[in-house]
């Protein structure tokens, strides 16, 4: 799919949508690959609530990770962001968009986003 | 696996604007409109443009530009203002939320730009 333009291997963006149904909730995640990194989105409605970047840092083993939108008492959309960071070894943008109530279910919507970047990571 | 339907929308294109291979992505979310642009093939430069909510009259908005990530140099305002106004404005005053990432920003590229985002219009 690359081709050489500009003298730089092009790489074309590619959108990847999938659900799954936990804990009697429809929930639906939304990734965009970019060259280096990419973009993931969790959520049961179609809202942008907040958004966390994370990349690895050859400081630390543990990848540097920060909270640029969004209510910064929710430290679920940066350890997300920095738990795919440190698996893929890419840059990682994520808004994890579920309400705060249920701990349980970030660790089970973990879980399915990282079986998804298992079974299919050319969408990653 | 369930619902095939995904609840996000998203169009994109790929064009040249001056010979550089140009991409676009244009995602809807209910509170956002979310653009990437970029020559780059990468996210960029995040930047949130928002339409000032104090004033209902019939002029047209002002809009507040701020960079979330990246290099805050005055030129980004420009070109991510320019970029998104008309999206917002059309997307119902909507929030616009872009990742810019240009080699080419000058007013001609900037002007192709916009047509392209209008190509992949979700709102």
């Amino acid at each position: 799919m690359n081709d050489a333009r500009n003298g730089e291997v092009f790489e074309p963006i590619t959108v990847h949508n999938f659900s799954e149904r936990i804990l009697e909730q429809v929930i639906h995640f939304h990734v965009m690959k970019l060259s280096g990194g990419f973009f993931l989105w969790v959520g049961s409605s179609p809202v942008l609530s907040n958004l966390a970047v994370s990349m690895s840092s050859r400081y630390d083993s543990m990848p540097s990770s920060t909270l640029v939108m969004g209510d910064p008492s929710n430290t679920a959309p940066n350890s997300l962001a920095q738990r795919l960071a440190k698996k893929t070894k890419k840059q990682v943008y994520v808004s994890y968009s579920l309400p705060m109530t249920n701990s349980n279910i970030s660790l089970l919507v973990e879980s399915r986003i990282k079986k998804e970047v298992e079974l299919h990571p050319e969408h990653f | 696996m369930s619902s095939a339907e995904p609840v996000i929308r998203s169009r994109q294109t790929e064009k040249e604007v001056n010979g550089i291979s140009t991409q676009v992505v244009c995602t809807e979310f209910s509170n956002y409109i979310f653009i990437v642009l970029t020559q780059y093939g990468k996210m960029g430069t995040l930047i949130s443009i928002t339409p000032d909510s104090r004033s209902n009259d019939i002029s047209t908005p002002a809009f507040s530009t701020k960079v979330l990530l990246g290099k805050d140099e005055p030129l980004t305002h420009v070109c991510a203002k320019n970029l998104a106004t008309f999206v917002s404005q059309e997307a119902g005053n909507r929030p616009v939320l872009m990742g810019l990432a240009l080699k080419d920003s000058t007013v001609d590229a900037i002007k192709q730009m916009k047509e392209i985002i209008k190509s992949c219009q979700v709102w």
